[in-house]
C-alpha cells in the first residue's frame, strides 16, 4: 500500500537546516499494522505528516496504492486524502462548535455524502465506538477517552483504507488508553491497514511491526509475534 | 454544506460575544449612517423628478455683466415678464412657457380670521401643465385663468374656512384685492425647488392697481419673474442659447443704454432638475441644496462604511488564531481550501445580513431625529424601491466579501500540520496588513477631527465677527405703505418709550442681499461721466444708519436739518475706493449721479457686512426715496434691559396705525443665525458622523488591542518573571500603536488639509487653518488610542504570569 524510497524532508529557518527525514525508505503492506517509536524529534511525526499527504517530501518517492504522491498538489492530495485516509491525534483535534455527530460527520461532508446516508454512517460508526448517547453533546461535555473514541470515529467513518494515528494514547489515562488501542487493533482486524507514532512500547505491542527511527533514518525493525 | 456553515457560523457568533458585538455593532453603527446619508443624498438628488416631464423643463435666468469689462456683476434665477411671450413667438423649440412671481408674503382675511402668509405666488395657467400638483378641488386647467382667482392649499384653506367649502369663496389679500378661491390642491413634496401655499392667478397681475398690462410688456428692468419653458426631447440648450443675444439686441433696443443689450446682459437655461443642486444664483425661489454638500456626505458615507469594514477584516483575522485549529481539523478530513473559503465568507455575510437588518431598523427609528438637526424632511420611504432595495440586498454580498475575504484567504492557507502541531503562529504578513488596516482607520479618524475642528471654527468665527454693525436688539417689521403719510407721528410715538432707542426704514436691511443697482456718474471736468464701477443701492430714511449703528468716517450722515439731503448720497468705504477717491474724506462734498439722481455725497460709512460672509463687501450706496413706497422694512432699535415691555409697546403702536395688518416682526439676529443655519447644520451633522466614524475605528481598535494582548500573553508573563514593571510592559505594548497613529497623522494631514484650505474658499471671510488644529487632532486620536490600549494593556500587565505560563 505504502512504499517509501529515500524521502527527504529538510526544515529550514533563516540560519538553520534542520533534516527531519534522511533518505528514509519504507514499505508498508495493505492490512497491516505498523507502530513507529524513537524519541523527540527524530522525524517520527514528519513521517506520518508525510504519509497523511499533510505535508510534502523534498525528495525521494512516495507510492500510494502504486501511484506516485510526492508531488501531488493541495487539491488532488486533498481528494485522495478525503477517501483513503483517517487521522487520530494526540489531542483528539474535535471542532469545539460542533456536536459529536456533527464532528464525525463533517468528512461525509466533505466528500459528498448524501444527508440521509450519512446520519446512518454517522450512526453505525457511534454504535460501533459505544458513543452514541453522547451524540448530540459538544466535545467538552466528554471525557478525554470519549473524546478519542469520537475522533477514531471520525477518521472511520469515510471507511479509509489507511489510519493514521499521532500518539492516540498520550493524553489519556491507561485504562482509557487501553480501549482506543483495542478499537484500533479491531479495526486492524477488519482489514484497515494502521500506522501509529507511539511513545509508548506497551501500545506498539498492539501492533505487527515497531519501525524504530533516530535522526530521520529507520535503525531497527522487530516484526511482532 | 450550506447548513454545516450557517450552524458554525452562529455558533462562533455565540461562542466569541465580545467579538461578535465589536463586529456586529461597529458594521450596524457604520451601515445605519450610510443609510441614514443614502436617504439624504437619495432625497437631495429627487429634486423635481417628480414632475412627469421634467427632462423637458428649463428654466430661464439673466446675467447682468460689465459691458467693458465682461465682469457678471449679478445673476438672476428669474428674467423681465415682457421676455417669456417674445420667447414663445420667436423659437419653435419652445413648446409651451410659464411664469411664476413670488408675491413674498401678504396679509389675508376672510371673516374675521386674518393671518399673514408667506409663500405667496403668482402663476399662470400653463403652471399645471409643467408641474405636477394634486388638485384636490376645482379644475386645473382653468383654476388660474380669471384675474382676482386664488388657488389654497388644503392647510391654508382649512385656517380660513375650517371644514367648510372653500370653493367660490372670496377672500381679501393686502385689504387691497378680492380674489375668489378657484382651487384647492395638495402642497407640494418637499423635494421641489419651490412651494406656493397660495397662488393668484397672474392675470390678477394685469390690474393697473396691481402691476399693470403695459408693466408686463415693457418692464425689463423687474427682473423678477421664473420662466419655465417645455421643449422637446433631444432639445439642443446650447443652441438656443447661442440664438438668444440676437433676440435680446432686437427687443431690447429702445432700452436707453450706449451699449448693445447683448453686450451687457444674458439669458441662460437651466435644467429644473438642476436647479436644487446646481444653482447657487443672486435670486431663487428658496435656498437650495449644493452639490458639493452631497459629495462631501458620500464620502463621509464612505469613510464610515470603510471604516466597519476593516474593523471586520482585522478582527476576524485576529480571531483566526483562535479558530486555526478548526481549519486544520477541517482540511486533514478533506476539506479544500475553497470550502474554508466559502465557509468564512458565509460567516461574514452572514454578519453583514444581521447588520443590515438592525441598521435598516435603526434608520427608520433615527430618521426623525436627523430630519430635527438637519431640518431636512427625510423618510425612509425613499429607501423602498427596487433600485435601492436591490443593491440593499446586496450590500451584505458586497461588505460580507468585500471584509470577509482576506481574513478567509489567510485562514484557508493555514497549514493543517503546523496548526494541529501547535506550531502555529500569526505570521509576519498578516500582522503587516492589520497595521496597514489600523493607520487607514486612524487617518481617516484624524483627518475626520480636523474636518471637523475647520468647520466648527468657520462657524464659530462668523458667529463672533465684527459686522460694523449692531445686530443686537433690533427689530425688523414689514413696512406697510399706507404707513407714509403718518410715519412721522408713528415713529414718535415709538419712540415715546423709553424701551425703543431708534427706528429708520429701508428698503433693504443688513442680512437680506444687495441686488439693486443703478449706473453711477461722477464728474469728469465740468459734467458728470458714466464710470464702469458696479455700486448697490439701498434706499434708506435718515434714521437708518443710526439704528443700526453704522459708523460714519467721513462727513455726517442724512439729517433732518439738511432739506437737501433728499438728493444727497452716503457711500460706504468700498465705493469711495471704487470711484477713485484718495480717501473717504475727500469723497465729501462731491457731485454723484446714480440712476435718475444727482446730488451730493455727503458721508462715507463703514464697510459693514450687509450681506452674509459668504459675500464680499460689495460698494453700496444709500440714499432717500423720492416715494416713500420703496421702503420695505422698519428697523427698531430696542434697549436690551426690558424687551417684553418694548415688544408690547411696539405692538400696540401698530396696531393703533395698522388695525388691518397682522403684527409681526423678527430679531435681526435670528435672521442672522438663519443665514448660516444650513452651515451649521451641516457642521452639527458633520460632527455627528465624524464622531461615529471615530468611535467605530476606536472600537476595533479596542477589539484588536485585546486580540495582540491575548497572543502576546506568554511574552508578558515571561517578561513579569524576568522583573519588567507594570509601566515598562504597558509602555511595550502601546508603542506599536503609537507608531501606527504616528504614520496615520502623516498621512492624514495633507489630505485634510488640502480638503479643508478647498471648503473655506466658499467663505468670503474666514478664519485661518492655525497650524495647531494638525498636532491637536492627531494627539487626540493619539489619546483615545492609548486610553482603549492601556485599558487592555494595564489589565495584562497586571495579570499573575503564573496562570499565563502554566497553560501550555
Amino acid at each position: 500500500m505504502i512504499k517509501i524510497k529515500d524521502l527527504e524532508k529538510i526544515y529550514r529557518t533563516e540560519e538553520v537546516e534542520t533534516v527531519a527525514l534522511n533518505k528514509l525508505s519504507l514499505e508498508v503492506k495493505e492490512g497491516e499494522f505498523v507502530a513507529v517509536m524513537g524519541p523527540s524529534g527524530c522525524g517520527k511525526s514528519t513521517l506520518l505528516n508525510i504519509l497523511g499527504l499533510l505535508d510534502d517530501p523534498d525528495g525521494g518517492s512516495f507510492m500510494f496504492n502504486n501511484i506516485e504522491v510526492a508531488h501531488f498538489n493541495e487539491r488532488k492530495r486533498a481528494d485522495l486524502r478525503k477517501h483513503n485516509i483517517g487521522f487520530v491525534f494526540q489531542s483528539f483535534n474535535l471542532i469545539d462548535e460542533l456536536t459529536v455527530f456533527e464532528n464525525v460527520e463533517l468528512p461525509l461532508i466533505y466528500t459528498g455524502v448524501k444527508s440521509a446516508e450519512r446520519k446512518k454512517r454517522v450512526e453505525e460508526v457511534l454504535d460501533k465506538m459505544q458513543i452514541m448517547h453522547r451524540r448530540n453533546h459538544y466535545p467538552q461535555q466528554l471525557s478525554g477517552g470519549q473524546q478519542q473514541r469520537v475522533a477514531v470515529a471520525r477518521a472511520v467513518v469515510n471507511r479509509p483504507k489507511l489510519i493514521l494515528a499521532d500518539e492516540p494514547t498520550g493524553n489519556l489515562d491507561s485504562s482509557n488508553g487501553n480501549e482506543v488501542m483495542q478499537l484500533l487493533t479491531d479495526l486492524n482486524e477488519q482489514g484497515t491497514t494502521i500506522v501509529m507514532v507511539t511513545h509508548s512500547e506497551h501500545d506498539a505491542r498492539y501492533s505487527h511491526r515497531i519501525i524504530r527511527m533516530l535522526d530521520g533514518q529507520t535503525v531497527l525493525e522487530n516484526i511482532m509475534v | 454544506m450550506i447548513y454545516n456553515y450557517l450552524k458554525i457560523a452562529i455558533r462562533n457568533l455565540l461562542k466569541y460575544r465580545f467579538i461578535s458585538f465589536i463586529n456586529l455593532f461597529g458594521l450596524t453603527v457604520g451601515l445605519t449612517c450610510c443609510l441614514l446619508i443614502t436617504t439624504y443624498i437619495l432625497h437631495e438628488i429627487s429634486y423635481d423628478k417628480f414632475n412627469d416631464q421634467h427632462d423637458r423643463i428649463w428654466r430661464i435666468t439673466r446675467s447682468f455683466n460689465n459691458p467693458e469689462t465682461g465682469a457678471q456683476s449679478l445673476h438672476l434665477g428669474t428674467i423681465a415678464p415682457p421676455f417669456a411671450p417674445l420667447l414663445k413667438n420667436q423659437f419653435s423649440e419652445i413648446e409651451n412657457i410659464t411664469r411664476l412671481l413670488s408675491g413674498g408674503s401678504a396679509t389675508f382675511r376672510y371673516g374675521d380670521k386674518m393671518f399673514n402668509e408667506e409663500d405667496i405666488y403668482f402663476a399662470d395657467e400653463q403652471f399645471f401643465d409643467f408641474f405636477k400638483v394634486n388638485v384636490v378641488k376645482g379644475d386645473p386647467k382653468t383654476a388660474l385663468n380669471d384675474p382676482m382667482s386664488v388657488m389654497l392649499t388644503e392647510e391654508v384653506a382649512r385656517k380660513y374656512f375650517g371644514d367648510a367649502e372653500p370653493m367660490d369663496k372670496m377672500i381679501r389679500m393686502d385689504n387691497q384685492l378680492t380674489l375668489k378661491v378657484t382651487g384647492v390642491y395638495k402642497p407640494l413634496p418637499s423635494n421641489s425647488h419651490f412651494h406656493p401655499n397660495i397662488m393668484v392667478s397672474f392675470n390678477t397681475l394685469k390690474d393697473s392697481t396691481v402691476y399693470g398690462e403695459s408693466n408686463l410688456r415693457t418692464n425689463w428692468s423687474n427682473n423678477s419673474f421664473f420662466t419655465y419653458i417645455k421643449v422637446p426631447h433631444g432639445f439642443s440648450p446650447e443652441r438656443l442659447e447661442a440664438k438668444f443675444p440676437a433676440f435680446l439686441d432686437e427687443h431690447m433696443a429702445d432700452v436707453g443704454s450706449r451699449f448693445k443689450p447683448s453686450q451687457w446682459t444674458k439669458l441662460h437655461l437651466q435644467k429644473l432638475t438642476d436647479i436644487h443642486l446646481h444653482s447657487h444664483l443672486d435670486y431663487e425661489a428658496e435656498e437650495n441644496g449644493d452639490i458639493k454638500r452631497v459629495y462631501i456626505f458620500s464620502a463621509i458615507a464612505l469613510f464610515v462604511l470603510l471604516i466597519a469594514c476593516i474593523n471586520y477584516m482585522n478582527l476576524s483575522t485576529a480571531r483566526s488564531a483562535l479558530r486555526a485549529r478548526e481549519i486544520g481539523v477541517r482540511k486533514v478530513v478533506g476539506a479544500r481550501r475553497k470550502e474554508i473559503i466559502a465557509q468564512f465568507l458565509t460567516e461574514s455575510v452572514i454578519v453583514c445580513w444581521l447588520a443590515i437588518i438592525l441598521a435598516f431598523a435603526l434608520t427608520w427609528l433615527l430618521i426623525p431625529y436627523l430630519n430635527q438637526v438637519s431640518g431636512q424632511d427625510l423618510s425612509i420611504n425613499i429607501l423602498l424601491r427596487w433600485q435601492v432595495m436591490v443593491p440593499l440586498v446586496l450590500v451584505p454580498f458586497v461588505v460580507g466579501i468585500m471584509s470577509g475575504l482576506y481574513p478567509a484567504l489567510f485562514m484557508s492557507s493555514f497549514q493543517p500540520v503546523k496548526v494541529l502541531k501547535g506550531m502555529f503562529k500569526v505570521g509576519g504578513g498578516n500582522v503587516s496588513f492589520r497595521k496597514v488596516l489600523v493607520t487607514a482607520q486612524f487617518a481617516i479618524s484624524i483627518a475626520l477631527i480636523i474636518c471637523t475642528t475647520v468647520v466648527y471654527r468657520q462657524m464659530n468665527y462668523m458667529q463672533q465677527k465684527a459686522l460694523g454693525f449692531d445686530r443686537e436688539h433690533v427689530l425688523s417689521l414689514p413696512y406697510i405703505n399706507t404707513l407714509s403719510n403718518s410715519y412721522e407721528s408713528f415713529r414718535n410715538e415709538l419712540l415715546s418709550n423709553a424701551s425703543v432707542l431708534n427706528a429708520g426704514r429701508s428698503s433693504r436691511i443688513p442680512t437680506s442681499r444687495l441686488l439693486d443697482a443703478s449706473g453711477t456718474r461722477i464728474m469728469r471736468g465740468d459734467s458728470l461721466a458714466p464710470v464702469s464701477a458696479d455700486i448697490k443701492y439701498v434706499v434708506a430714511d435718515k434714521d437708518f444708519i443710526n439704528t443700526y449703528g453704522v459708523k460714519i468716517v467721513a462727513g455726517r450722515n442724512f439729517s433732518r436739518d439738511f432739506s437737501t439731503d433728499s438728493a444727497s448720497f452716503l457711500i460706504n468705504e468700498a465705493a469711495a475706493r471704487v470711484l477713485g477717491f484718495a480717501s473717504a474724506q475727500d469723497a465729501i462734498g462731491k457731485r454723484m449721479g446714480y440712476g435718475g439722481r444727482d446730488g451730493q455725497l455727503v458721508g462715507v460709512f463703514n464697510d459693514f457686512h450687509f450681506e452674509s460672509l459668504h459675500q464680499q463687501i460689495v460698494p453700496l450706496v444709500l440714499f432717500i426715496p423720492r416715494n416713500e413706497n420703496t421702503y420695505n422694512r422698519i428697523s427698531i432699535k430696542i434697549s436690551g434691559n426690558n424687551i417684553p415691555a418694548a415688544l408690547a409697546h411696539i405692538e400696540k403702536t401698530w396696531k393703533r396705525f395698522l388695525p388691518d395688518v397682522p403684527w409681526q416682526y423678527n430679531f435681526l439676529d435670528e435672521s442672522y443665525d438663519r443665514l448660516y443655519q444650513s452651515e451649521q447644520r451641516q457642521g452639527t451633522i458633520f460632527t455627528i458622523f465624524a464622531g461615529i466614524a471615530i468611535f467605530i475605528a476606536c472600537l476595533g481598535l479596542f477589539g484588536l488591542s485585546a486580540f495582540t494582548i491575548t497572543q502576546r500573553i506568554k511574552e508578558i508573563g515571561i517578561r513579569k518573571v524576568l522583573g519588567a514593571s507594570t509601566t515598562r510592559i504597558v509602555t511595550l505594548l502601546s508603542r506599536d500603536f503609537m507608531i501606527l497613529v504616528a504614520i496615520a497623522a502623516l498621512i492624514a494631514f495633507p489630505i485634510a488639509g488640502t480638503a479643508m484650505y478647498a471648503w473655506l474658499q466658499d467663505f468670503a471671510y474666514r478664519t485661518t487653518m492655525s497650524w495647531w488644529i494638525f498636532p491637536l487632532a492627531g494627539i487626540i486620536a493619539l489619546m483615545v488610542a492609548l486610553a482603549t490600549i492601556c485599558f487592555q494593556a494595564v489589565k495584562a500587565a497586571l495579570a499573575n504570569p503564573v496562570k499565563s505560563l502554566r497553560t501550555e
